[in-house]
């Protein structure tokens, strides 16, 4: 009993519950000019949050084309909302610090959980994503009593942070899939063939060079270095430079690695880290944050290039 | 390599072109998803189950694209659990969440846009020497991280005090007015140094997903190595992601304040 209330799935179908509100507040917005679209797609994807364990996939997967064939179509858009920034200053004053305990709740829930996760021997990141639904439930029940602002208000103000996001919400979950259908079809053995195939195996920089401009590309395209990570050493860290160079295989595997988070920054297939808070923060321009990120991602990619290269030379 | 394994790379291109033309991209995605797996032979649909009767959806024993992307989407519905946290952090912005963070900013001198920046890539990499790997940009930066910096750029000049922190991120309309250019380099900073403390510093506890990773292929490819190897060789990248943060940040601290001096 304990382990299923405190299941992944009970939190995938609580948010599936905060979504199917979002949905029917959203269906009768008469602001929003979009209405009966923006609710389906908020509707189809509670049905998949609470739902999604339970489902055949082609059902899922139907679903899933469902949603993207209307935002495609432009049926998705977002209502109008009044803010009072007279009133929010005067709450302000009037809560002072009392203010952050909801929102500082769930990081607190989150660490709690991932702790107690561990304790018992669980999975502890498994743990901080419970502890993440189970935290946002807490915030909530806070914010309520201590704001005095009703469950309508609340669940609104959650919908207006939403709907600014839009479909944006379901580019990571979309990018992991065309992830797992491009390793389907072998799309990384097809990199690392090509790498194999230009680079001299004899000159040791330019293979450390192909290495990490081999991990950057394929994280750029599939936008995980997680994914990266097994076709490169596969394909060419372990064949081509730790076994004939007799290179120690600790060093030269976690700086492939981070090389790949080089390209993570640059690229909007990491959508989860690039896109969604440029959208969180109501940025004008989408790809605002890989702009910033640009230069550091260039610099430390070249550190990493220089650092495995001398590390190998000195060693 | 065959012509036949070159035409695999045709979800690249769609995914390159569809985003250089800022095409919808939830749909360049699936275009990319389905003609990549078509491209390799792959079936719509799965053998068994509903559709086993339909011959040109099928293929024997073979997983269909569709159901790929079903399952996919459904294991990863992790990624977009941050929707629940949203309406306490919408209804605390309501009652003055961001004012007070930005309130609270202004009172310590010593704040600057950049500053904040480092210290909370700090305690993001905090994080990960702990073992703990979180999604920041919902919980700290939205509610917390930006209207602090806000805040410290108020109270340096380099933001007008008449703007409303609240606007800001509920209204666009707002952000295209002219002088509020250095609100949107803020906003980027306050991303980045969640993604650089985050990145670099996850490797930094054994217990962490990166390390368990490279363990697990290193392994697969016939190398055992130890996780805490793989954590001293990390220490060198994660210096050096703390280093080349503090120079772009302070830059960032620069190139605000040559802002205010153009206004004055």
């Amino acid at each position: 009993m304990m382990a299923s209330v405190f299941s992944l799935d009970a939190v995938y179908v609580l948010t599936g519950v905060v979504l199917f509100i979002f949905a029917w507040m959203t269906f009768a917005d008469r602001t929003n000019p979009r209405r009966v679209g923006s609710g389906l797609f908020w509707l189809t994807l509670g049905i998949i949050f609470a739902f999604g364990s339970l489902m055949p996939y082609w059902l899922t997967g139907l679903l899933v084309l469902f949603m993207v064939a209307l935002d495609g179509a432009g049926r998705v858009s977002r209502g109008a909302y009044q803010s009072d920034q007279a009133s929010q200053a005067e709450h302000a004053r009037r809560l002072g610090n009392r203010i952050f305990v909801p929102v500082l709740a769930i990081p607190i829930v989150t660490f709690a959980f991932a702790l107690t996760f561990r304790w018992l021997g669980m999975d502890a990141n498994r743990g901080a994503l419970v502890g993440l639904g189970f935290g946002g439930l807490a915030a909530m029940l806070a914010c309520l009593k201590l704001t005095g602002g009703g469950a309508r208000a609340l669940m609104n103000e959650g919908r207006r942070l939403n709907e600014a996001m839009g479909a944006v919400n379901i580019l990571p979950q979309l990018l992991a899939s065309l992830g797992v259908i491009f390793t389907a079809a072998g799309v990384g053995n097809l990199i690392a063939q090509g790498i194999q195939q230009i680079i001299p195996a004899n000159n040791l920089f330019l293979l450390v060079l192909a290495n990490c401009l081999g991990m950057a590309l394929f994280t750029i395209v599939m936008g995980n270095s997680f994914a990266a990570f097994p076709v490169i050493a596969t394909g060419v860290l372990v064949p081509l430079i730790i076994k004939p160079f007799g290179v120690n295989p600790a060093m030269a595997a976690i700086i492939t690695l981070t090389a790949g988070s080089s390209g993570t920054l640059m690229t909007p297939m990491a959508a989860n880290f690039n896109i969604v808070p440029a959208a969180l923060l109501n940025m004008r321009d989408q790809y605002g944050v890989i702009k910033f990120q640009l230069p550091f991602a260039l610099t430390i990619w070249s550190f990493h290039v220089l650092l495995l290269w001398l590390l190998i030379k000195v060693s | 390599m065959h012509a036949q394994d070159l035409l695999k790379l045709i979800g690249v291109v769609i995914v390159v072109v569809g985003i250089a033309l800022r095409l919808r991209t939830t749909l360049v995605v699936v275009v990319a998803a389905l003609a990549t797996g078509l491209v390799a032979g792959l079936p719509l649909f799965s053998s068994e189950g509903f559709f086993q009767h339909l011959p040109l959806l099928t293929k024997p024993g073979q997983t269909g694209i569709i159901n790929t992307l079903g399952r996919a989407f459904a294991d990863n519905r992790l990624m977009t659990l941050f929707i629940i946290t949203l309406p306490a952090i919408g209804l605390s912005e309501r009652y003055g969440l961001q004012e007070q963070a930005a309130n609270l900013i202004r009172k310590i001198r010593v704040a600057t846009v950049g500053r904040l920046q480092i210290v909370y890539q700090l305690f993001r990499v905090l994080h990960g020497l702990m073992g703990i790997r979180l999604n920041g940009h919902p919980s700290f930066v939205r509610p917390l991280i930006f209207p602090m910096s806000v805040g410290a750029a108020q109270a340096s000049g380099s933001v007008p005090r008449a703007v409303a922190i609240g606007s800001i991120t509920t209204d666009n309309s707002l952000a295209t007015a002219r002088g509020t250019d250095p609100i949107e380099k803020i906003k980027a900073a306050n991303a980045a140094a969640e993604n650089y403390g985050n990145f670099y510093g996850q490797n930094l506890s054994p217990v962490q997903a990166g390390i368990l990773l490279v363990f697990g292929v290193m392994q697969g490819l016939g190398f055992t190595v130890g996780v805490w190897d793989l954590v001293w060789y990390t220490v060198p990248v994660v210096a050096a992601s703390i280093i080349l943060a503090i120079i772009q940040f302070s830059w960032l601290d620069r190139s605000l304040g040559k802002a205010v001096e153009v206004k004055q």
